[in-house]
């Protein structure tokens, strides 16, 4: 029997503006971990800075709420300790792809088994409104005193580049298709992102609701299957992949483009590198036995001991 | 009494290093306490280092100059070098170099071109390599010309393989040399080449066959030195390893189980050190109460330091003993996760490379610039714990303390090192680093699940993640960690975290916090912190033969500082002389900030070069004789 989503509420006041797309997010956010029926103590959601970020205190867990940018690491660092726990990344379009990029391109590298939701609504709200790095140039949102003359980053393409293995767009409105690709990110096993469209009906007035809703469609109204098995697979779908991650315009896709089941999650070649990894990590793993070190070190550090050797040469 | 100085100067990526170890562990061998510095530069080849070595019967505690023997491989090693060798020694140098002009050595730094033209132009004569060696003789050193291209075609010859297989045995050839005229026997040059390339046997034959000639070639000239005799540990193993690798090893035996790190001089080789040995055997009782064979720790390279601190600051909330090491430009990026740490009551260990700065300055260099930096680092009101070592050994303790203090307060700890403790290398004894005594438990109070609890003694139940709901955050929080701005609640965790400075500073014992040296009664007390330490006990010494008795008050935490003492001291004293590698005297600063004492007299060391032990002689009694504030000592190439 799943949980209700209601277990996954706190008492927290959510202090999102009235329409904000974030509630949609966190509805969706609650009902895949019901249905995933995820206990909330082996669950860390870890917020950036921002609106989104406050998503930390409205989702019942064991949360982090990150410095600026720093959720990925943050993130990343929970869950090479405790290679058990979920780990579900909510972050803002500027925490994650401005002052936070790097962090999102190395996590990708390594495949780490998190998943990236990025509360995408193009503008930086807690801060009243300037350009993200989502919004298109040109674009002149109420806030900014003219129109946009820096080019938004494309951060399912970003993804793709950096090697995540699953890669989705959602539309916070649309909270029952959401809530399965957030599902579907949480379950599959490496580093996944869930780009979500939002309004911002505070400062963003001209990518609004009726804006996003002329253009959007799902990837499943065509015909699409975003699963890779193989690497030649992988050749072959990528090109596909990255086209139709560059559509934006009159017509915006949404849905999985991606689900590459090529690559080992980083906590794998953790595994492979040292096994006993997965059985004792380092969260737990005893650090000593009544008080002395586990290991000898003039036996650990053997080769710095300067002995005579007897060697023929 | 032995006191043996060694030079061994070339190109980097000529195998100075490795020259170094040899000879480090030539002297091991033989039954002596080693202490080696590597010095060089921001390039990966061709640009001059050297490697400095002083051999003693107990462990020595400084470098100094001049040395004994100056094996010099290339003429920018004899032109930069030729003044630092003692009367009575030997420069080793390679014949073919005897005509270089220093005009016409690419890598030479363009100053010392300057003064050496300034030098040699005063003498009616031109910076050239036989010039540099008049000039040493003329002060009663003996230059010894090794033909090294001839004898390299000896050794192409003597192992039948290619000159271009076996050029690079050039270094073993100057330090086989340079050390026959110190007095060691080839035998353990032999040894000390076979234990150092162990896990490449392919070139043991080479370098020994290297060795064997320029030895035959010295001593058909030298006959009848004097052999050295065999040291008191003779027969005892020693272990020899640098500062860097100390501090990784303290770290795997004070149970570490993430390490973070972005590549930056001088910390880097910590982090590979420790990767390198990262999945490791355990010992027979742990295997049997375990029943594993092996344990692992994480160490990851990251993306930036940013995603170092924060990642060992994610691993530590959940559980883990993480750690990250960085230098000052790295720890610049970490201040702000510094701020978060303090805030979450995250126990993370950062241990700080010190290099010389400001910014890239010069990056492979010596340098204590950075403890205000790491005092005063990240935003906001941060209490922390800011620990700095004194010498090698202090800095394996200090390592596996700190990785302590971190839990048992919930607070980063950052640990000061320096470049000089980084790269320079000590002779070990095994029970110097057996954790005896010094219990390593984890250290984390479980009296309770709400995280932030407003304790007596401001230190809150440990819940890690992942073992309860709850909420961390950097926002100020109520006790159950949810964001509040709330003025009451705001004061309430204000309090706890003074009171937790205040905990601190009651539980490491102020012994643990600062080391007081020398007679109770003299009249000068040195204050100083860090790698200074050891050169001031030795300075001391020699100070003490000429009737100068001296105190030394070594500060060794600053946050929390101990103030009782190091006012106790220094109100007491004549004459009161702060020892620094920095410009601002950064500790003598924070004795006034801390104490309201007013430390009147430094003796400072600005050019990126390790204090030698009688610079610090040189400037307390100079301070003595003319009263001057500032001594600024310069030594070293």
């Amino acid at each position: 029997m799943a949980r209700s989503f209601l277990e996954y509420k706190t008492d927290a006041w959510v202090q999102w503006c009235p329409g904000c797309g974030d509630f949609g997010i966190l509805n969706a956010i609650h009902r895949a971990l019901a249905e995933l029926d995820i206990d909330p103590r082996n669950l860390v959601v870890v917020g950036g800075i921002g609106c989104s970020g406050r998503t930390t205190f409205y989702v019942k867990g064991s949360n982090l709420h990150a410095l600026h940018g720093r959720a990925i690491p943050l993130a990343t660092g929970v869950k090479l300790a405790n290679p058990r726990l979920k780990v579900v990344i909510a972050g803002g379009d500027g925490d994650l792809l401005g002052i936070g990029a790097g962090h999102f391109v190395a996590v990708g590298r390594r495949n780490v088994d998190i998943t990236v939701i990025v509360f995408d609504n193009a503008v930086y709200g807690l801060t009243k409104g300037q350009a993200a790095p989502t919004l298109p140039s040109g674009v002149k949102t109420k806030a900014l005193p003219g129109p946009n003359i820096q080019d938004a980053v494309n951060p399912l393409l970003l993804a793709l580049a950096s090697g995540y293995t699953f890669i989705a767009r959602g539309y916070a409105y649309h909270t029952a298709q959401l809530k399965e690709m957030i599902k579907a990110a949480i379950s599959h096993r490496g580093t996944a992102l869930v780009d979500v469209l939002q309004p911002c009906p505070t400062y963003n007035n001209v990518m609004t609701n009726q804006w996003y809703e002329e253009r959007v469609y799902y990837l499943e109204e065509e015909e699409w299957d975003p699963v890779v098995k193989t690497p030649e697979e992988y050749r072959r779908k990528v090109p596909l992949i990255a086209a139709k991650m560059l559509e934006w315009g009159d017509r915006i896709p949404l849905g999985v483009f991606l689900k590459d089941e090529t690559k080992e999650p980083f906590e794998e070649r953790l595994e492979r590198q040292m096994p006993g990894y997965m059985d004792n990590p380092p969260s737990s793993r005893p650090i000593s036995v009544d008080g002395y070190p586990l290991a000898d070190p003039w036996k650990v550090f053997e080769e710095k001991v300067v002995k005579k050797v007897e060697a023929s040469y | 009494m032995v006191d043996l100085k060694i030079l061994i100067g070339g190109p980097q990526g000529g195998g100075i290093e490795s020259a170094g170890q040899i000879a480090l562990k030539a002297f091991v061998l033989k039954g002596y306490h080693v202490l080696g510095s590597r010095e060089y530069q921001s390039n990966i080849m061709g640009a001059h280092s050297y490697y400095l070595v002083r051999v003693m019967r107990r462990r020595p505690r400084a470098l100094t100059l001049p040395v004994d023997v100056l094996v010099a491989l290339d003429a920018e090693s004899v032109l930069t070098h030729f003044e630092e060798v003692r009367p009575g020694g030997f420069i080793v140098y390679d014949s073919g170099t005897a005509n270089v002009k220093a005009s016409t050595i690419a890598p030479m730094a363009k100053p010392l071109k300057e003064r050496l033209s300034e030098f040699f132009g005063r003498r009616g004569s031109e910076p050239t390599v036989s010039e540099a060696l008049k000039v040493a003789e003329e002060r009663g050193v003996t230059p010894i010309g090794l033909p090294m291209k001839q004898l390299l075609r000896r050794v192409a010859e003597a192992t039948e393989r290619p000159l271009a297989s076996i050029s690079r045995t050039v270094n073993i050839m100057g330090l086989a040399a340079g050390l026959y005229l110190a007095g060691v026997e080839l035998e353990y040059v032999k040894d000390a080449i076979v234990a150092q390339f162990s896990a490449k046997p392919k070139i043991i034959k080479p370098n020994v066959v290297a060795a064997s000639m320029a030895v035959e070639h010295v001593s058909e000239l030298h006959e009848g030195l004097p052999r050295l005799e065999d040291g008191p540990l003779k027969g005892k193993q020693l272990m020899v390893a640098t500062g860097n690798e100390l501090v990784a090893m303290a770290k795997l035996v004070g149970g570490l189980s993430v390490q973070t790190y972005y590549p930056i001089t001088p910390s880097s080789d910590e982090a590979l050190y420790l990767e390198e040995h990262r999945y490791f055997e355990l010992n027979d009782v742990a295997k049997e109460r375990l029943g594993l064979e092996k344990m692992g720790i994480v160490v990851l390279q990251t993306e930036d330091e940013l995603s170092a601190i924060n990642m060992a600051i994610g691993a530590a909330l959940a559980g883990a003993r993480a750690a990250t090491s960085t230098s000052g430009p790295g720890f610049s990026l970490m201040n702000e996760a510094i701020s978060y740490a303090v805030t979450v009551e995250a126990p993370i260990l950062i241990t700080l490379w010190m290099r010389a700065g400001p910014s890239t300055g010069i990056p492979t260099r010596e340098g204590q610039q950075d403890l205000l930096h790491a005092l005063f680092s990240g935003h906001g009101d941060t209490p922390k714990i800011v620990v700095a070592s004194g010498d090698h050994l202090e800095a394996y303790w200090d390592t596996i303390k700190a990785l302590e203090w971190a839990e048992r307060f919930q607070t980063p700890v950052i640990h000061l090192v320096d470049k000089y403790l980084a790269s320079s290398m000590i002779s070990i004894e095994k029970r110097e680093i057996e954790p005896r005594g010094y219990p390593i438990m984890r250290a984390l109070k479980t009296d309770g699940d709400l995280r932030y609890k407003v304790t007596e003694d401001g230190i809150s139940p440990w819940v890690p993640l992942g073992s309860s709901t709850m909420v961390i955050t950097g926002l100020e929080h109520t006790e159950d960690g949810f964001a509040t701005e709330d003025p009451v609640a705001r004061d309430a965790m204000m309090e706890k975290r003074r009171r937790k400075m205040e905990t601190i500073k009651r539980e490491i014992p102020e012994e643990e916090r600062v080391r007081v040296y020398g007679a109770r009664d003299a009249d000068v007390v040195l204050v100083s912190w860090g790698s200074t330490k050891n050169p001031i006990l030795s300075a001391m010494e020699a100070l003490e033969g000429e009737g100068v008795g001296t105190r030394f008050v070594q500060i060794r935490t600053f946050f929390p500082f101990p103030e009782d003492t190091v006012s106790r001291e220094l109100s007491e004293a004549k004459t009161v002389i702060g020892v620094e590698q920095n410009l601002l005297g950064q500790a003598a600063f924070l004795v006034r900030a801390f104490t309201g004492y007013r430390v009147r007299h430094m003796i400072l060391k600005l050019n990126g070069r390790p204090i030698f032990d009688d610079e610090i002689v040189y400037g307390v009694k100079r301070i003595l004789e003319t009263g001057e504030e500032t001594v600024v000592v310069r030594g070293g190439s």
